[in-house]
């Protein structure tokens, strides 16, 4: 208890802090919003009337202020080039992006935890060695990589066996659940593979840490099989540790799904986000970097506490070590 | 351990070594360490790989077979052939000549993130160990919250002011892989910071804190950290290939992996195979630094390598015969 409550006071400080630095960083930001929007041929004094009506003739913090003020009541900006406000641009975007990160976690978790365990638990030793290079090769390949591969084997029109569309989304988005679902599949395999590699390795290290531990030798001396006690105690055990790297891995995942979107042409939330740095549209880009971060805080403090949860240990060190349990001693092997 | 030190000096100059491996010369260490890693398998094979990439940047500093700059506008999206072993790009630029120059950039991404991960972790890690447990409390916390921003978001954050560089992507790496180091390498960190010799020596003077870090206690983190290092070292050219593409990582005209790999991508409809090449690369340098890690940790640890110890002892010997040890 007394660390969710240290946590929740945590979690607002860096929200604010955060909110503070994607702040300060747009303002450095050379080039001024309101000369863009303007156009080439605007008269100073046009200018001038966009930048008092975007408010950015304030002083900053004012400006930060409001910027504040309008999060809190759920008002995102008005986008300035598209117009749209950021709000019902992200959730456009988020449409296809979350589909593919939450699908890509379950390939991932589908591949790696059972491939993992059977570089553990595998009779010969050859089918280990395997997979365990399987497991370090993988985590190697670039996403970008990867992709390229999977359009030339899977991709329609280019692909040697091109059963499988890779490029875009359908227009007609969810509206059309079965094409926008098979636009997913590459992209979702392709991150999910990379993604999974990793998840593999941390199994394979979680399980082989077990092998010795009393926990699995005294289910054996209950009548357990080694692979019955390895996976009804072991992985339990390793569970709350798995619960961690997932999270980790979920949010390492969005430098690949941002790849794999641009790569296959997927209208998500990468390409809104590159699309809208690079037009140094300054209100979309203040909102989206702050939710975005907000969002992936969110998921450490639940992933957290769902490692607190998982783990009864950590109760009990947390009273007297001072957070000390709050760590995920896994070495990477 | 041999020597607990009265005070920093002496504890710099005997304490280079491990628990058992205490007054080895650093030299001689790292030799044996290298011969064990050269014995196994995959330690040759990191070695090799390192080797090579070590090499060709530096080769590429002074020779490529076409100058950079070089374009061959007559035949732009060749086909592989011999006067271009991979082929062209679309200005007719040499993609081998790109990829062997893109190496010394990786190269010095790869060494710069590691010093930075190493920097920020080791920093969090102190503050997380320090005797004043509201500090420490707090830095566990917000290493906690921190460590969820992933590394793109990061580099889109710093690519908004200070346009796209290396050091934008060395920035964003080294944050998120210092604070992934700080994570893992706490609880060794907070163990020897209740050993028994890191007491002693804090009683004889001296900060907790600074007594971890210092060289007698090294040998207990450098195993982990040697994973953690080369694993920060692997990502980083991982992400540099997946920022790049994304337009926020190298500038254009600075050759490396990821902008190889980028222009292949538009290679792809003309001429699919180009793309293996640097994809190839990528993974074999980025398996190479991973295992790297492995070995190292397998083969600097005194307890698990038998040759070290045999070198122990006989320095040991040595040094007690001539009567030079402290």
């Amino acid at each position: 208890m007394r660390y969710l409550i240290r946590r929740l006071i945590w979690f607002a400080v860096a929200l604010l802090g955060l909110s503070l630095l994607v702040f300060a960083a747009l303002r450095i930001l050379p080039g001024d919003v309101a000369s863009v929007m303007a156009g080439t041929n605007a008269t100073p004094a046009r200018i001038a009337a966009i930048r008092s009506r975007m408010g950015l003739d304030r002083s900053y913090p004012q400006q930060y202020a409001d910027w504040l003020g309008g999060l809190l009541h759920g008002n995102m900006g008005v986008s300035a080039i598209s117009g749209r406000t950021v709000a019902s641009q992200i959730g456009a975007h988020a449409a296809v992006t979350l589909p593919l990160i939450v699908l890509s976690l379950l390939v991932a978790l589908g591949v790696g935890i059972p491939m993992g365990c059977q570089a553990v638990l595998a009779g010969s030793p050859r089918v280990r060695s395997v997979l365990h290079t399987i497991a370090i090769v993988g985590g190697a390949v670039p996403a970008l990589w990867g992709g390229l591969l999977l359009i030339m084997l899977f991709g329609r029109g280019v692909g040697l066996i091109g059963i499988l569309p890779s490029q875009g989304f359908p227009d007609a988005g969810w509206h059309a659940p079965r094409a926008a679902l098979i636009s997913l599949i590459l992209p979702t395999i392709t991150t999910g593979l990379v993604a999974g590699a990793g998840i593999m390795r941390y199994t394979r290290a979680c399980l082989i840490s077990m092998e010795d531990s009393d926990a699995v030798a005294m289910a054996m001396a209950c009548g357990m099989t080694r692979r019955q006690a390895m996976l009804r105690v072991g992985l339990r055990l390793s569970a709350a540790q798995l619960v961690s790297v997932a999270g980790l891995t979920f949010a390492q995942m969005i430098t690949g799904v941002m790849v794999v979107e641009s790569l296959f042409n997927l209208p998500g939330l990468g390409a809104m986000l590159i699309n809208d740095v690079g037009n140094r549209d300054l209100i979309a880009v203040q909102s989206e970097l702050f939710l975005l971060a907000a969002f992936f805080l969110l998921l450490g403090l639940l992933v957290d506490l769902m490692h607190h949860a998982l783990d009864p240990r950590l109760g009990e060190q947390t009273q007297h070590a001072g957070g000390e349990g709050s760590t995920h001693d896994l070495g990477i092997r | 351990m041999t020597s607990v030190s009265d005070d920093g000096k002496r504890s710099k100059r005997f304490g280079r070594g491990g628990h058992t491996t205490g007054n080895v010369p650093l030299r001689m260490r790292f030799g044996v360490i290298i011969r064990s890693m050269w014995h196994q398998s995959v330690g040759r094979f990191a070695l090799i790989v390192m080797a090579c990439w070590i090499a060709v940047s530096l080769l590429s500093l002074f020779w490529t077979p076409y100058p950079l700059l070089y374009t061959d506008g007559g035949h732009a999206w060749a086909a592989p052939s011999a006067a271009h072993p991979l082929g062209t790009d679309g200005v007719g630029a040499d993609v081998l000549s790109w990829l062997m120059a893109g190496s010394r950039t990786n190269l010095v991404i790869a060494l710069l993130t590691m010093l930075v991960s190493a920097v920020i972790g080791l920093a969090c890690t102190a503050v997380m160990i320090s005797g004043r447990r509201a500090l420490a409390s707090a830095g566990v916390v917000v290493v906690d919250a921190l460590i969820a921003i992933p590394t793109v978001l990061l580099a889109l954050l710093f690519a908004v002011p200070f346009g796209t560089s290396i050091s934008v992507i060395v920035a964003a790496c080294g944050m998120t892989y210092g604070l992934n180091m700080a994570r893992i390498v706490k609880p060794s960190a907070s163990l020897a910071a209740r050993s028994a010799y890191v007491e002693a020596a804090r009683a004889m003077g001296g900060e907790r804190v600074a007594r971890v870090f210092s060289p007698i206690s090294c040998p207990r983190l450098s195993p982990v950290l040697a994973v953690q290092l080369s694993m920060s070292a692997g990502t980083s050219i991982l992400a540099e290939a997946g920022l790049t593409y994304l337009g926020v990582g190298v500038p254009s005209g600075v050759p490396s992996w990821g902008h190889t790999l980028t222009t292949s991508v538009r290679l792809i409809s003309v001429y699919p195979l180009t793309v293996l090449w640097p994809g190839l690369t990528v993974t074999l340098v980025v398996t190479a630094l991973y295992l790297l890690g492995d070995t190292i940790r397998d083969c600097a640890d005194p307890l698990a390598n038998v040759e070290l110890r045999k070198l122990a002892a006989a320095v040991g010997r040595q040094t007690h015969n001539t009567g030079a040890d402290a």
